[in-house]
């Protein structure tokens, strides 16, 4: 395995606990997703793999080098995309790359053709000479993901990559991430709480709701077990309208409610025919749909008994 | 949690070597860091210059026209060297904001990922901080000593002179990288910073001598390495005789006051750089 993380805790003085025994394995080569919303404890799991959290309980390794004994050889195993901001702001593009890249320890003559061959996939010519406080924060997320790259990690942590940038970069990104994945041999860790980007990267999510671990799978296998078309009604008293369609066996256990919506995933049962039943219980000024499931319900389903 | 059902994707593993910087080559690329970015701030060089400069090209001479010689050296020459201690301090905490720049805006995050031992991060910053003062001083020295300045020293004057200075830079630096690791924001440093650079200046012998202080301040002076750093530096440029290392320590062999104010120095630069280093190790991780 290339990262294995077993049993991790942290708790923050003051008794917060924001990973509670989070157990999960990467495999070489793996894009692996830790997705939910924000204060779930994905950034604290990656600080503690990253050696920036001190784990308060449990264990994780990073190609075999423990991260609490061994934080050097781990750290120079991988690299990591911050949510945020993590660039010298006076400094040019270029700069912040050759600082990088020589601490982790890539000679300069190595350096210099790495940083060539960043800049040109990233389509970062244009920028690398100019103070990155000038850049947009499309442009800056790429100047990150090239640099990242410059030690050639065997493990790459991305952080929310995608987080606060409009929606045609972050379609790029993601192709740009897509593309990392094909072209070189690294393992990809993501942190996102865009659960479609988990979907259309991951090979494997682990669904973090409230410091722990609710479901780890791939996205298609999480998916099927909700089956593929779920029906979504919007109705005032959602927790009665739920449990009237369980008593007429449209919703099984898994269907729930959150806030005013009820989506029901459909087994063995017709669309138009659920639908007929949910009028019948309903009337017909509920508002009805029929979709694909998505992760997002995967999500909702598995935490939705504490929003109800 | 739902059952696994697929099976992890194997990829063919390269062997796991970790690249790993060596020390050397790490710590010049951080001072490189850090020079670059003190030299896109130069606020942070020439802000810590402008009170010192003006008391030693203004004031000094001013004051020297009434006042005309302490303890036979003469007055100007001896403010010159007291402005010393008011200019290495505040560039160092000058500095330390930088620490505060490189946490909430920077690229600390990443050099904290980085495989290096965290401690280069504060070493690194630190060597930076001494050449920036050297500059200074020396503008400093040289301002002085156009404007009338009398500095007679020789090669081991220049020494104890030299030592003195970077020890308390070293600890003034250790003192502003602590208080940047504690404080979270940058104005609430700016606002600690006179308490720590300019305050001990006044009790520390840097306009005059510390037995012109009321007993309990004159006690006081003696256990700041400020008032030892000045008597040393004065020793060595003009105060030939001793008399600031004699107030302190009332001993008749100037060499073995110097040499024991220096210890008292150089423990002041051991505790605190010790300190600053575990402070950040600790602020760096949660």
């Amino acid at each position: 395995m290339m990262i294995e993380a077993d049993e991790l805790t942290k708790r923050y003085p003051g008794g917060v606990e924001a990973v509670r025994g989070v157990s999960f394995a990467v495999g070489p080569g793996e894009v692996f997703g830790l997705i939910g919303p924000n204060g779930a404890g994905k950034s604290t799991t990656i600080g503690m793999l990253t050696t920036t959290v001190l784990p308060t309980a449990g264990r994780a390794t990073i190609a075999g080098f423990d991260v609490a004994r061994s934080p050097i050889a781990a750290r120079g195993l991988s690299a990591v995309v911050f949510q945020e901001a993590v660039v010298d702001q006076s400094l040019t593009g270029r700069q912040n790359l050759e600082i990088h890249a020589r601490l982790w320890g890539v000679r300069p003559a190595a350096a210099k053709a790495r940083i060539g061959e960043v800049v040109r996939d990233f389509r970062l010519a244009d920028l690398v000479d100019r103070p990155v406080g000038g850049y947009s924060g499309g442009e800056r997320r790429r100047l990150e993901i090239a640099r990242s790259l410059l030690s050639r990690p065997r493990v790459l942590f991305l952080d929310e990559p995608t987080v606060g940038l409009d929606p045609l970069i972050r379609f790029e990104l993601l192709d740009l991430i897509a593309g990392l994945r094909r072209e070189r041999d690294i393992t990809i860790v993501l942190t996102t709480h865009y659960l479609e980007e988990a979907e259309r990267l991951c090979d494997r999510v682990a669904i973090v709701h409230d410091g722990q671990v609710v479901a780890l799978d791939a996205p298609h296998a999480l998916l099927a077990a909700l089956g593929s078309e779920i029906v979504e009604v919007r109705v005032d008293e959602a927790r009665a309208l739920l449990g009237a369609l369980r008593a007429r066996g449209v919703a099984r256990d898994d269907a729930f409610a959150v806030g005013s919506t009820v989506s029901v995933p459909l087994h063995g049962i017709d669309a138009r025919d659920a639908i007929d039943v949910v009028t019948e219980v309903a009337g017909s000024a509920a508002g009805v749909t029929v979709r694909a499931t998505t992760l997002d319900d995967v999500y909702l389903q598995l935490t939705s008994k504490e929003r109800t | 949690m739902t059952t696994i059902t697929t099976p992890l994707p194997v990829a063919a593993a390269r062997p796991a070597s970790a690249t790993k910087p060596s020390r050397a080559a790490a710590f010049a690329t951080l001072v490189r860091r850090r020079m670059l970015l003190s030299a896109r701030t130069p606020r942070e060089i020439l802000v810590p210059l402008l009170t010192p400069v003006l008391f030693a090209a203004v004031i000094a001479p001013a004051l020297a026209k009434t006042a005309h010689a302490v303890k036979g050296i003469d007055y100007q020459s001896y403010v010159a060297l007291g402005t010393v201690g008011l200019l290495l301090p505040i560039s160092c905490m000058f500095a330390g904001i930088g620490v505060i720049i490189d946490r909430q805006q920077g690229a600390q995050r990443d050099l904290l990922s980085a495989p290096v031992p965290r401690s280069l991060l504060v070493v690194g910053n630190l060597a930076v901080a001494l050449l920036i003062c050297g500059l200074q001083l020396g503008a400093l020295i040289a301002v002085a000593a156009l404007r009338g300045s009398d500095f007679r020293t020789t090669l081991t004057g220049t020494g104890w002179f030299a030592m003195a200075a970077v020890l308390l830079a070293v600890t003034m630096y250790g003192a502003a990288e602590t208080l940047a690791n504690r404080i979270e924001k940058q104005e609430e440093y700016i606002g600690a910073v006179p308490a720590i650079a300019i305050v001990p200046w006044f009790f520390a012998g840097s306009l005059f001598p510390i037995s012109s202080l009321p007993s309990p301040l004159a006690a006081f002076a003696k256990v700041l390495p400020l008032t030892h750093a000045l008597a040393l530096m004065r020793y060595g440029l003009v105060d030939h005789r001793a008399s600031g290392l004699r107030e302190i320590w009332g001993w008749h062999n100037p060499s073995a006051m110097a040499a024991a104010s220096l210890a008292v120095v150089a423990t002041y630069a051991v505790v605190f750089t010790l300190v600053s280093v575990k402070v950040f190790a600790r602020a760096a991780v949660r």
